[in-house]
């Protein structure tokens, strides 16, 4: 049966005809027909878990499709040697493995193995290729540095290079800028243009953010459930309708008038003015405040008064120290210098369990081990209000089934937490935190790797329950956007230091961004909530 | 990914909470019931592995003699040659399968147990230096405790670096096992081969010709060790959050792992000082008691230990009896445990 009489127009290399994808039994994604339009910049979008990904790895050959096939060149790829794939396609992986003690410039020599042959020594070409993709992805300066010792950004771009080495036509990029903060983010999506307008690279990204893919794509391909529901150029995809239908959420998208470029705020639920007073307890502030690890200092001399009953965002780019500054408040590293006080005492004084009484922090990627159900997970909350042979109090069934009420999580309380989407997961740490039943809580970044749906989800929760339990709310976010919509208070930093503090009306100004971020962007009211809105200036 | 099929239906737990005055404690109805059956079981085999050898003995004369009233001719058998070997066997199994479930818990990775983070190993290493140098059995138990205590204290040691990472603890574990291992082959290699045989034969592991004495010893070990253990699994299960939760939580997280780390020690040390370092009952048993009963926890716990003693007993059981010749209990496990081991590779690696 030969497959190369089928139909394949010239503007599209790679296309996939009815491909069915699994996992073992587990059917991910069905009848997927996808052409990757050439020299255009392609996303994939989709809510987590809509077979996004699996369909890039079935479109590299990575996985076999159960049914259906994907052509390259009008060739069934299965069908092609690995290395001619890799002549043609360059993949680079969500999670690349932690990169060993290498250089960058081994890293990206690494790139040329599709072109060359058992024991050959690298060609004059070989060089080129990596001197160029060296240039191409702004790492030249970096060639004799570890891959270890770079910044997420800069690790980014050495993978991309090593990617490009490959030379190929097609990139395909499984979200390129998880991890990064905004001006990295921007760099990436700088260098994905780049490559498109000025080598005329066909490049596939998938994204979970829709305002990346609606300012970086020429086509958006938006994934539900494993199967295609929108395609087309970003003005067809980004409207509040077809947002609706891929991600469940109501949005309002908004269109920078210079630039055109999209740009979708997730309505949420409306935040309520505050009625409730704050609890009794919960002031917290730090005064000279500085920590670290070991020797590094990371947060240096900071002075923050967090407003009781409030939510406060703390924002700022990777590694300013943000998260460093929660976990000192949180009594998780010892501090150097200065004091942070809760109520008046130090966060330092008195036992653990006692802290523990009056503040909850969750932190970042916390895994579950396997088996434990939700309400295990939740229960596991009230510990510091437990003793070993104090076990179970009529208080602790309360308190989890409060907080499981309110994290909707009541029909999910018998399964494993490990059976639970991305957006669930979250949820039920949170309601572990609500079970601590503490006035403050530390939140590290609720809301990464979860899609906009999800993120949504989780931060009006944060808001309804500050609004309604008056609880004081303190969270670390990567995201500009969503902590001016819901923060009462902002706290900026940069490189450990507090540098502006306040309502986000008066602290996000178009200059601040630049500070902080290091990017370019426009400053616009939202005109349903009148609270900022940043659009960033791609170019 | 997809939920697999019994995940998919959540079955609630049936948890009871027993209260008794300012003591109240959480309870599984379906573990409790699970300990129970295990007990049970764990009973009926060792009287039956009581009537099987050169002198069979009908089951109702074993029971008699057990509780007392036997005749003459069976008590010699049954309560001074047969019980204290398959007394042995129980404690000995259930201390061995404990220390599994602490030090797995403990570093939340399940390829983990005292004979493979070098434990067993320290004890093997100090008993058959014992038994080359100074040729008595007299407190070879001793020794083998000390080389037990000494190798975890150079494990936690070497592994501290302003606290324990779990990672780190199985590779200096490794390491340790590996230079233990070696210094005992070294011995081997350098003594006469008369004495190197009881030695090679005391690594093995076995109950064989186990006395009064050591049953109580194992008795006494397990009756401080067992409830001890069981009360820690409660903040053991916050600690496997991990250490910034359990920390966020309020638990002192060094404090607790150091007690967990004495106690999977001493469960280890205990068993291995008298019946030798017999593998993989402490690796295997946790495995399949989470298996059959979920998550660890206190119940859980007692659970493991019931199940630990049925199946050293129940390898002795083959040892003695199901070939011509006998063999030492150890081998029976090993030769057991070491497939259970690659098919969980296996599994582990399928499911990634």
């Amino acid at each position: 049966m030969t497959t190369t009489v089928l139909a394949a127009p010239t503007e599209s290399r790679l296309q996939s005809e009815a491909v069915t994808l699994a996992y073992g039994d587990a059917t991910v994604a069905r009848d997927l027909s996808v052409r990757i339009p050439d020299g255009r910049v392609t996303s994939i979008i989709g809510p987590n878990g809509c077979g996004k990904s699996t369909l890039l790895r079935a479109l590299v050959r990575l996985l076999r499709p159960r049914g259906g096939t994907v052509y390259l060149d009008g060739q069934a790829i299965h069908r092609l040697g690995t290395k001619e794939v890799a002549r043609r396609l360059g993949l680079l992986s969500q999670q690349s493995p932690l990169p060993e003690a290498i250089t960058v410039e081994d890293l990206v020599r690494r790139g040329r193995f599709p072109h060359q042959s058992f024991l050959q020594p690298p060609s004059d070409r070989d060089h080129e290729a990596v001197e160029r993709a060296l240039a191409l992805a702004g790492v030249e300066d970096l060639r004799d540095r570890p891959v270890d010792e770079l910044s997420g950004g800069q690790r980014q771009r050495a993978w991309i290079a090593m990617t490009l080495a490959q030379e190929t036509p097609i990139l395909l990029l499984d979200e390129p800028t998880t991890f990064l903060d905004v001006a990295h983010q921007q760099e990436v999506f700088d260098l994905v243009r780049r490559l498109n307008r000025e080598e005329g690279r066909t490049v596939v990204l998938v994204l979970h953010e829709v305002n990346d893919a609606a300012r970086v794509s020429d086509h958006i391909v938006a994934m539900r459930d494993g199967a295609i529901v929108a395609e087309g150029v970003p003005e067809d995809v980004v409207n509040p309708e077809q947002l609706l239908t891929i991600f469940g959420v109501p949005c309002d998208v908004m269109c920078d008038p210079a630039t055109a470029a999209r740009t979708c705020i997730p309505r949420g639920c409306l935040l309520q003015p505050h009625i409730t007073s704050a609890r009794a307890g919960g002031v917290l502030r730090t005064s000279d405040l500085s920590s670290g690890y070991g020797d590094r200092r990371v947060v240096q001399g900071v002075n923050v008064d967090i407003a009781p009953g409030r939510i406060t965002a703390i924002v700022g780019a990777n590694a300013c120290g943000k998260s460093t500054l929660l976990k000192t408040l949180a009594r998780l590293l010892p501090i150097t210098q200065g004091e942070a006080l809760l109520d008046g005492r130090s966060v330092l004084e008195g036992r653990h369990r006692e802290l523990a009484c009056r503040l909850a922090m969750l932190g970042q990627g916390a895994v579950a081990p396997a088996g434990v159900t939700v309400e295990e997970l939740v229960a596991a909350g009230r510990y510091p209000y437990q003793r070993w042979w104090r076990q179970w109090s009529p208080e602790d069934e309360a308190a989890v089934t409060r907080s499981l009420e309110a994290t909707g999580l009541g029909a999910l309380r018998h399964r494993q937490v490990e059976t639970l989407s991305g957006g669930q997961r979250q949820r039920v740490w949170i309601a572990m935190t609500l079970a601590q039943d503490t006035p403050v809580m530390l939140l590290d970044e609720p809301t990464t790797f979860l899609d906009i749906a999800h993120q949504v989800e989780v931060l009006d929760l944060i808001a309804d329950l500050n609004r309604r339990e008056g609880r004081t709310i303190v969270m670390v976010l990567h995201d500009l956007a969503q902590a001016a919509r819901y923060a009462d208070e902002i706290v900026a930093m940069k490189d450990g230091e507090v540098i502006a503090s306040g309502p986000p009306a008066e602290v996000i100004t178009v200059d601040l961004v630049r500070t902080v971020f290091g990017i370019d962007c426009r400053v616009t009211p939202d005109p349903l909530t009148q609270r900022p809105v940043v659009l960033p200036a791609l170019d | 990914m997809a939920a697999s099929i019994d995940a998919a239906a959540p079955r609630p737990p049936r948890l009871r909470t027993l209260r008794l005055g300012a003591v109240s404690l959480r309870i599984d109805l379906r573990v409790l019931l699970l300990i129970a059956v295990a007990a049970a079981g764990t009973f009926a085999l060792a009287c039956w592995a009581m009537t099987l050898g050169s002198f069979p003995i009908a089951v109702v004369d074993v029971v008699r003699s057990v509780l007392g009233q036997g005749s003459d001719e069976y008590d010699f058998v049954v309560r001074t040659l047969r019980l204290p070997r398959v007394l042995s066997a129980v404690l000995a199994g259930a201390l061995l399968a404990l220390s599994g479930a602490v030090f797995q818990g403990l570093v939340r990775n399940a390829l983990v147990s005292p004979d493979i983070i070098g434990i067993n190993a320290g004890a093997s290493l100090f008993a058959v230096f014992w038994i080359l140098t100074l040729r008595s059995s007299a407190l070879l138990p001793v020794a083998a405790f000390v080389g037990a205590v000494l190798a975890a204290v150079l494990v936690y040691v070497l592994t501290w670096k302003g606290g324990v990472s779990g990672n780190r603890l199985i590779l200096v574990g490794i390491g340790v096992n590996a230079m233990c291992a070696a210094a005992t082959t070294f011995l081997i290699v350098r003594f006469p081969i008369d004495d190197v045989s009881r030695a090679v034969l005391w690594t093995t592991g076995s109950v064989y010709a186990s006395s009064w004495g050591d049953v109580a010893l194992l008795g006494a070990g397990l009756a401080v060790l067992l409830p001890a253990g069981a009360v820690l699994m409660w903040a053991m299960r916050v600690l496997q959050l991990g250490d910034q939760t359990a920390r966020s939580l309020g638990q002192a997280v060094e404090r607790t792992r150091l007690t967990l780390m004495l106690v999977g020690c001493g469960l280890s040390a205990v068993a291995i000082s008298i019946v030798g370092p017999i593998g993989f009952v402490a690796f295997m048993l946790p495995h399949v008691a989470r298996m059959v009963a979920g998550p660890m926890s206190g119940g859980v716990f007692v659970f493991t230990a019931m199940l630990g003693g049925a199946y050293l007993l129940a390898a002795d059981v083959v040892a003695q009896h199901a070939l011509p010749v006998s063999l030492p209990v150890g081998v029976v496990t090993s030769a057991l445990g070491a497939p259970y081991f690659l098919f969980l590779l296996w599994r582990t690696n399928a499911r990634l």
